[in-house]
Parts: C-alpha cells; sequence; structure tokens
C-alpha cells in the first residue's frame, strides 16, 4: 500500500466538473500536487476556487471527473484517506465556545489520537504556533490571525500529509500573515503537500506552482516565475494625480490592452508589436503625464491572461 | 522553531471508535452547560412549566356555585338536591321554584350551574317511568363545564342505582354512559393534576429534546463547524450517536425531575415500576432524538429548524390524548393518532403511576414505542449519511 501511496501525487483532480444548477462553478479541472510542493489556486471571489478544495477534500461529490488523495478517491472517502488530510475551511469552523485546549482535545479525539500523542502534537503545534500562552482562551475571543493559527494547528493534529487551505489569511493582520506562511514554508520543507487558494496575486507569487481560475476553468498553470517571464505584453507606469482624465486619454491609444489603477498613476499594458507606435503616439499626442516602462509582475500576468480567455 | 519528532499512529478499531465518541458527547455536554440559555431550556424550563401548568389547568370541580331549581316540590326532588350539593363539588347559592328563572340567571353570567327538577319528577319515580333532571352549564369555561356536567351524571347515576336497588329491581337500561366510571376509578378524588402531570412531563421532554437536537445539528451546519468534523475520519454512525447520546441522557434526568416534581408538589402517586417509566421514556426519547436530528440533517439554519421543529409538536401534542381524548377527535385523524409517540408513553406514565401497571400490562404501548424509536432512529441515521457522509 505505501509504494502505492508514495508513487501517486498527494492531491489530484482530473477533469472536475460541478454545477449548482446552472451554475458550472468548477468545470474541467485538472491538477497534481507532490509532496514538498506549495499550490496556489488563485482566482477572483466567486472564480470556483471554495468548489474546487471541497471537491478534493471530498465533501462534494463532483458531477464528472474525479479528485484523489493520495491516490484514493476523495469522495467514496474512507476513515484511512481523511487520516492523510488537513482542511482548512474559508469561513470560521472551530467552536467559538471551546478554548484553545478543548478544541485541539476534540479534534484529536476524532481523529483517534492516544493522549501520548496527543500530548506531544499539542506541545509541538502550540510552540510553533505560538498559542501556548492563550490555551484557556475562547476561540471566539481570538484575534483574525491567532484563529486561523488554531485552525491551522487542528488541521495539523494528526500529522496529515496533504493541506488544503482555503483563504487562509484571509482577515489576519500582516505580521500573523507572514508568521502563517513561513509557518507554510516549515511545513513544506518537511515533504507536506500544501494546496491554498487565494484571491491575492502576491501571495501566489510566493507559492511553488500557481494554477489561475476563472469561471471554474484553470486558465494557466506554471511557476510563478515561469508565468511573468512568458508574459508576451509590455508593462508601463504612468504617473497621474488625475487618474480618470489619464484613464479617458490613454484608452484609444494603439496597442493599449489594459489600464489599471495602481498607486499614484495607472498601469497600462501594451501589446509587444504595437509599443513603438504607442510611444510615439503618446509622445506627440501632447499628454501631460510622466510615463515610464516597468517590469511585469504576477498582477499583470493573472489580468491578460484572463482577457485572453474571455 | 521546534523540531517535529513525533510519530503519529493514530488508534484504530473498537479504541478510535470510543475516543471518538467520548470525544463528541464531552463536546457536546461542555457546550451544552456552558451556555446558560441552554441549561435554562432543557433543566429550568421543564420544571417551572410543569408548576405553573400544574397549577394553572385545574380539571377539577370544586365547590362550583350551583342554583337549584325545584318545579315539583316534593320529599323526593328536595332529597335530590340536597344529595348533589352535600358532597365539595357543588355549593348551593340558592333555590328557585322556576326553570324560566334559572335559564335567565345562567345565561346572564351571574351563576355558572344550575340543575332543574321538572314538574312530575315524584310521579314518575313512582310510576316507574323515566325521568329527567336538567343541567344549565355557562360553557364559557369549557373544561368545567364538562366536568360538571359530569359530575351530575355520575351523581345522578349513582342515584339511580340506589334507588333501583331499594325496590329490589335489576339494573335497568337507562344508566348513564359508562366511560365516566372509568375515569372515576382511576382517580377517586376527581384530582385532575395526577392525571395531568404524565402528560405534561410527556410533552416538556417532547419538546426540549426535539428542538434542542434539532438545534445542534443546524448549528453546526451554519457556524460551518460540521465541514470541519467531516474532514476528519468520524464515521456516520458516531457522529450520529455522538449527538444523541448526550440529550438521550439530558433527557432522562428531566424526566426523573418532573416525576420528582411531580410527586412532591402535586402529590402523584407512584403505584407500579419505575423502571418501566424510564425503559419506555428510553424508547421515547429514541424517536424524538431522530426526529430531531432528521430535521436538522434537512434544515439549513437554526431558524428553520426551529420552525419545522415547533410545526412537528404542535400536533403531536394536540393529538396525544393529554388534554382532549382521543376518543372525541374525528375519526378520520384516528390513523395519524397512531402515529404519535406521545400517545403510547402518556398511557405508560399514567399506567405505571396511577393504575400501579406493569410491563406486561402495558406490553402493547411498550411494542409500540419501540417499533417507533427503531423506525425512526435508523431511518434518521441512514438521512443523516446520505446527507452529509
Ligand atoms: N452551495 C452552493 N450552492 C449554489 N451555488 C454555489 C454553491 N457554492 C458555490 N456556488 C457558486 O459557484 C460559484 C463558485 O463559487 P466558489 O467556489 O465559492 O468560488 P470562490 O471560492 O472562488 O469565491 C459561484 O458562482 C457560487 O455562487
Ligand atoms: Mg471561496
Amino acid at each position: 500500500m505505501s509504494d502505492v501511496l508514495t508513487s501517486s501525487p498527494a492531491l489530484e483532480a482530473r477533469g472536475l466538473v460541478r454545477r449548482f444548477g446552472r451554475t458550472v462553478a468548477v468545470s474541467d479541472l485538472s491538477l497534481s500536487i507532490a509532496p514538498g510542493e506549495l499550490y496556489g489556486l488563485v482566482g477572483p471571489d466567486g472564480a470556483g476556487k471554495t468548489t474546487a478544495l471541497r471537491l478534493l477534500v471530498g465533501l462534494l461529490t463532483p458531477d464528472g471527473g474525479e479528485a484523489r488523495v493520495a491516490g484514493a478517491v476523495s469522495h467514496a472517502a474512507g476513515g484511512a484517506l481523511r487520516a492523510s488530510l488537513g482542511y482548512m475551511p474559508q469561513q470560521y469552523s472551530l467552536y467559538g465556545d471551546l478554548s484553545i485546549d478543548e478544541n485541539l482535545r476534540f479534534f484529536g479525539d476524532l481523529f483517534g489520537l492516544s493522549s501520548t500523542n496527543f500530548r506531544e502534537r499539542v506541545a509541538h503545534l502550540l510552540g510553533i504556533t505560538q498559542l501556548t500562552r492563550f490555551r484557556d482562551r475562547r476561540a471566539d475571543a481570538l484575534s483574525g490571525g491567532m484563529y486561523k493559527k488554531l485552525a491551522l494547528a487542528c488541521a495539523l493534529l494528526h500529522r496529515p500529509r496533504a493541506l488544503v487551505l482555503d483563504e487562509p489569511t484571509n482577515g489576519v493582520d500582516p505580521v500573523s500573515r507572514r508568521e502563517l506562511w513561513e509557518l507554510l514554508y516549515t511545513l513544506v520543507d518537511e515533504g507536506l503537500a500544501v494546496l491554498l487558494a487565494t484571491p491575492y496575486m502576491d501571495e501566489a507569487a510566493r507559492c511553488h506552482r500557481v494554477g489561475l481560475l476563472q469561471g471554474g476553468r484553470l486558465i494557466a498553470e506554471d511557476a510563478p516565475a515561469a508565468l511573468v517571464r512568458a508574459f508576451e505584453d509590455l508593462a508601463y507606469f504612468v504617473t497621474a494625480a488625475d487618474r480618470d482624465a489619464a484613464e479617458a486619454a490613454l484608452h484609444d491609444l494603439p496597442g493599449v490592452r489594459a489600464l489599471s489603477p495602481h498607486g499614484p498613476g495607472l498601469r497600462v499594458i501594451v501589446a509587444a508589436a504595437d509599443a513603438e507606435a504607442f510611444r510615439r503616439r503618446f509622445a506627440s499626442a501632447d499628454m501631460r503625464w510622466h510615463l515610464e516602462p516597468t517590469a511585469p509582475d504576477f498582477e499583470d500576468v493573472f489580468l491578460m491572461r484572463s482577457i485572453d480567455a474571455e | 522553531m521546534l523540531p517535529d519528532a513525533t510519530e503519529t499512529r493514530p488508534i484504530e478499531g473498537v479504541g478510535a471508535f470510543v475516543l471518538r465518541l467520548r470525544g463528541l458527547i464531552l463536546k457536546e455536554l461542555r457546550q451544552t452547560f456552558r451556555d446558560k440559555r441552554m441549561i435554562g431550556l432543557l433543566m429550568i424550563a421543564p420544571m417551572i412549566q410543569l408548576l405553573v401548568l400544574g397549577h394553572a389547568v385545574n380539571l377539577d370541580v370544586d365547590h362550583v356555585p350551583t342554583l337549584l331549581a325545584d318545579e315539583d316540590r316534593t320529599a323526593e326532588s328536595r332529597a335530590y338536591l340536597d344529595g348533589l350539593t352535600a358532597g365539595d363539588a357543588f355549593r348551593r347559592v340558592g333555590v328557585v321554584d322556576s326553570a324560566q328563572v334559572a335559564l335567565s340567571e345562567v345565561s346572564a353570567g351571574r351563576v355558572p350551574l344550575a340543575v332543574v327538577v321538572p314538574r312530575g319528577f315524584a310521579a314518575d319515580l313512582g310510576a316507574q317511568r323515566p325521568t329527567r333532571v336538567q343541567v344549565l352549564v355557562d360553557g364559557g369555561d369549557s373544561n368545567r363545564a364538562i366536568v360538571a356536567q359530569n359530575a351530575v351524571a355520575t351523581y345522578t347515576l349513582r342515584r339511580s342505582q340506589a334507588l333501583i336497588a331499594a325496590r329490589g329491581l335489576p339494573a335497568g337500561a337507562a344508566l348513564a354512559p359508562v366511560r365516566i366510571e372509568t375515569r372515576v376509578f382511576y382517580n377517586p378524588s376527581m384530582n385532575s393534576r395526577i392525571y395531568f402531570v404524565p402528560g405534561v412531563a410527556a410533552t416538556l421532554l417532547l419538546v426540549v429534546t426535539l428542538v434542542v437536537t434539532a438545534m445542534g445539528l443546524a448549528r453546526e451546519k451554519e457556524s460551518g463547524t460540521l465541514e470541519q468534523i467531516l474532514v476528519t475520519p468520524l464515521g456516520g454512525a458516531t457522529l450520529f450517536l455522538g449527538k444523541t447520546l448526550p440529550y438521550a441522557l439530558i433527557g432522562l434526568i428531566d424526566l426523573g425531575l418532573v416525576l420528582g416534581v411531580g410527586t412532591w408538589v402535586f402529590s402523584v402517586p407512584l403505584r407500579g415500576p419505575l423502571g418501566v417509566v424510564f425503559f419506555a421514556g428510553g424508547l421515547y426519547l429514541m424517536t424524538l432524538l431522530g426526529v430531531g436530528l432528521l430535521i436538522g440533517a434537512l434544515a439549513r439554519t437554526q431558524q428553520q429548524a426551529l420552525v419545522a421543529a415547533f410545526f412537528l409538536i404542535m400536533p403531536a401534542i394536540l393529538l396525544s390524548g393529554f388534554a382532549t381524548p382521543v376518543e372525541n377527535m374525528p375519526t378520520w385523524l384516528e390513523p395519524v393518532t397512531r402515529l404519535n409517540p406521545v400517545r403510547p408513553f402518556v398511557e405508560v406514565m399514567r399506567g405505571v403511576l396511577l393504575r400501579g401497571a406493569g410491563a406486561r400490562d402495558l406490553a402493547p404501548q411498550l411494542v409500540t414505542l419501540a417499533g417507533m424509536g427503531l423506525v425512526v432512529f435508523s431511518g434518521a441515521a441512514a438521512v443523516l449519511r446520505r446527507r452529509l457522509g
């Protein structure tokens, strides 16, 4: 059995389809995550991230295709599969009226940990999440960051091989967010396979590999750096205090594919073939704004891939 | 960062089942006893309701003000009326000589009850013809009206029997209905509270356990915790037991408390084996908890669960025969009342407490309760597994 487990991916989706009434929430989704890999599923709200994750962990039955955890089909999940899987839902999912200790105790019992084993795991997990001091505090009295750390600890109690996280940093302050990420890297280094869903591009850029999800479809998938390298357009930054006026003026220039507000100005994506014409027209049209080339980033990649996909 | 050297080997088999069940039960009890509202709902409200309802609902006829109308004015009519007001049930407020006056007094609401002995009463009796006595009742307080009417009828029946016996004649056909007699037989002092407490106990268990289990499961859904539980290796059967056993325990404790209050405060007798009451209570709870979980599994929110629970509770109480006799309901409702677990449980309690009946006497009710319990319980387990598993 261990041969089968080690040779198969930790998490796998093959042609997954899931509908809710007329909405196709996930459409022909395939992906595969290896042990020790950190995979980010990125997309805006409603893209189908949560549905994809719930299909993978076996909470939903697919209308088509198949999801597997360590080689076993998710929705037919037996206890063995669930013992190798940790899942942290998007919304609150622990008992607010129970303390940190009581929540851990409860999930420890459900996972069938012996008391020695449980004590060791709790000591370790509370240590790495720095929650030891708050053991007696009720979960609903924790800050967003501490709550997510507790949820992570609960999902890790039984030493899963695969961890599935739905927007783990949602509602978390920047410091805790950084701590959570450090924790994730450590876990991945220890060989855990991690799949996380996020709407944030900066977070996606920190994953080993990302899948861009839009309207339930995977529109691109690769390492973030590779996706940026493969970016074919050019990116410019226009400094403009009056952004609306600048946007209106730039909108019709040749080669302009996308305009998005950014800090003190606009980010402009221009098709490489039209870059010459764009720069010439910008100069001749007597624009009062300052234009400078800038390095394309992951956000530009996602934006353009989405436009291309439509 | 601390090194993570622990090796995790989960317990399996029966050990894991016990561990999981213990975890669920402890969690459930912790949450319940930490929530003041829950303690109120589960432990205190039933006591208060029993006390209030027990005192408020009074089906006894006790010193009912009664106007006597004697149109016959004979020794026989006087003896009849004197006998009627000799006991505690009726209090004589006056004697008039026409039915007309009595009627206007009752219709005006000045007196709740009048008993009229018409002219010819003594003559009929002398000639051994059937005769009549008229009872005028203010129906505004319907319970009292019915009971007062029955009491007059019972008294009249006794008197007729005495008359028949005195004349050495065989019992005639003009006897009052037998059902009055049965009721008086088991509750000779006509103390309706004693009769009432078992019904209250059954309905309180119904409300408490149904609402709490239905809401409990719906709350896990609403707050997202169910999602987290369902990705653990917990089986559907374990979840089901973990969600019912704690409340079965609380339900049985409630039953004990209600019986305690019944005996101390309302002097309900405990004539039969208490074990039978608790055994029946366990079977009854299986049905209630099963229905509760079924509602919880189907409802999306706690609100929905609450509405659905009351939607079932109301008819269950009304059709239980606990306040209105089942015999008085329309016949088309008869099959519905047979599906009601409250009815056999009330019958078991009344049987054991008031009549001293044992398991053998109550076997039909116990079998009904067990059948309902098994069907509902296993049905709910199957639905839960399908919906959530
Ligand atoms: N339980 C559900 N019932 C009906 N529609 C749903 C349900 N869950 C998700 N959807 C729909 O599926 C689509 C994808 O939703 P979701 O997976 O939650 O996206 P994301 O997590 O990326 O925001 C949305 O259109 C959403 O409305
Ligand atoms: Mg989501």
